[in-house]
């Protein structure tokens, strides 16, 4: 059965990649990266890591990450589905 | 990769969750320009701070500025002088608005009728001989009036090296007013005689600093890792220092590379328009500055630094857990 890839798996692994590269988080790639880990409670991120990746996703994706939204972006996949859809919305 | 559940077992792990998102964002607030204490060693007053900026006299613009703040995300103001006691008409703008900390030294008390639960941290800097001599006043008999077996009080207890071998007297001191404390290090701005630290009497007062933890762990605030840091000066092999001091304030902060810092941290003169450069005296060497709450933040903003084994994490820990119980975040 063929794989079906979403833009919203596509953005998924770019983050992914980005995050590893800003961060310098190890022993991970954009492919073993889960989606779905929390990244406060497990991967040990804070406020002032996702500032850091809300400005490389801000100039990548042209989408500003509201601070009071920072919360709520708990994993990866949180994440990229907010830019999608704050892209999808912008189109 | 290697997780936080990976490193800490259940309990650790649990005590590491409570923390984890508490996203504290603290600024600091010069109160008044004014004290009813001249204490040899004062940074604000050793360093010219007090005439930095004429103090804002009009309340409600120190309301105006405290929403402001609110809406700059600060959810904690500690607020320090001069003596802010002194004007508790802007010490009560700051608490009806935001968790509020306020240092005093201890000589005027905080009415609990209208400061029922804002967190207070009495200075003190030894024992009555060297209170006297550093600020002219054994300040611990009347705080200590003051303010027995409040349970939203601690002293901030600066030692000095006159104090190596004297901390367990005042510890008791405070145990037996049913109060807590919290150990810094005198940085000595003024270069007082005798009050300058040596390498091996860093190296003494932390191993006494560890055993009074040991010794009070009921009424000691702390932990080794803290007293490590601060006697070092170094955290994970680097040194503190400017490049590294997380406490700078940010519109002022133009360091090439950035280190981790606190998020949108200012530390305001009293004329709510001037910003200091950093959480202590600008005149102060960084290499020698032994400020506690930068070294506590020095540590809690490079947490995925500690997670390179168990103990860096669980360390991390004590260090975050000691910061959120000393502002109130979290109970004793």
């Amino acid at each position: 059965m063929a794989v079906v890839t979403t833009d919203l798996d596509r953005m998924i692994r770019d983050i992914a990649r980005i995050m590893i590269e800003e961060l310098k988080l190890e022993d991970v790639t954009a492919e073993t990266f889960d989606p779905d880990i929390d990244l406060v409670d497990e991967v040990g991120i804070d406020s002032m890591d996702l500032a850091t990746v809300a400005l490389v996703l801000r100039d990548q994706y042209a989408v500003r990450i509201d601070e009071d939204d920072y919360p709520k972006l708990t994993t990866l996949r949180l994440i990229s589905e907010y830019i999608y859809k704050k892209r999808t919305a912008e189109a | 990769m290697k997780t936080v559940s990976s490193l800490l077992d259940e309990h650790w792990y649990a005590r590491y969750k409570k923390i984890s998102k508490l996203n504290i964002r603290s600024s600091i607030y010069d109160v008044t320009n004014r004290c009813n204490l001249r204490c040899k060693g004062c940074f604000f007053f050793s360093s010219g701070e007090h005439e930095a900026a004429p103090e804002e006299m009009d309340l409600h613009r120190w309301e105006t500025f405290i929403d402001k703040e609110m809406e700059r995300g600060v959810n904690l103001a500690i607020l320090i002088g001069g003596e802010p006691t002194l004007c508790l008409d802007r010490v009560e703008a700051f608490y009806k608005r935001l968790p509020t900390f306020c240092a005093t030294n201890g000589l005027i008390k905080v009415p609990r009728d209208r400061f029922p639960d804002m967190m207070i941290g009495i200075s003190l800097w030894g024992d009555e001989a060297a209170e006297k001599l550093l600020r002219g006043k054994d300040t611990f008999a009347v705080s200590s009036r003051h303010y027995a077996g409040d349970p939203y009080v601690y002293y901030l207890y600066t030692i000095t090296p006159r104090q190596i071998g004297q901390t367990e007297r005042i510890i008791r001191k405070i145990r037996d007013v049913g109060l807590k404390v919290h150990m810094q290090l005198l940085s000595n701005d003024e270069g007082v005689d005798g009050f300058s630290w040596q390498p091996e009497e860093l190296s003494t007062i932390r191993q006494e600093m560890d055993a009074m933890l040991d010794a009070y762990p009921d009424t000691v605030i702390s932990s080794k890792y803290y007293h490590e840091i601060i006697t070092t000066g170094r955290m994970l092999g680097r040194p503190f220092g400017w490049m590294e001091c997380p406490s700078v304030t940010q519109p002022l902060d133009h360091r090439n590379p950035q280190p981790r810092r606190l998020t949108n941290f200012i530390r305001w003169a009293s004329d709510l328009q001037t910003m200091h450069r950093c959480c202590t005296s600008e005149t102060r060497d960084c290499t020698t500055c032994k400020d506690g709450a930068a070294h506590m933040s020095w540590v809690m903003v490079n947490k995925r630094s500690h997670m390179r084994s168990t103990k860096d994490l669980q360390n991390w820990i004590e260090v975050y857990e000691m910061f959120a119980k000393l502002y109130q975040f979290i109970p004793w």
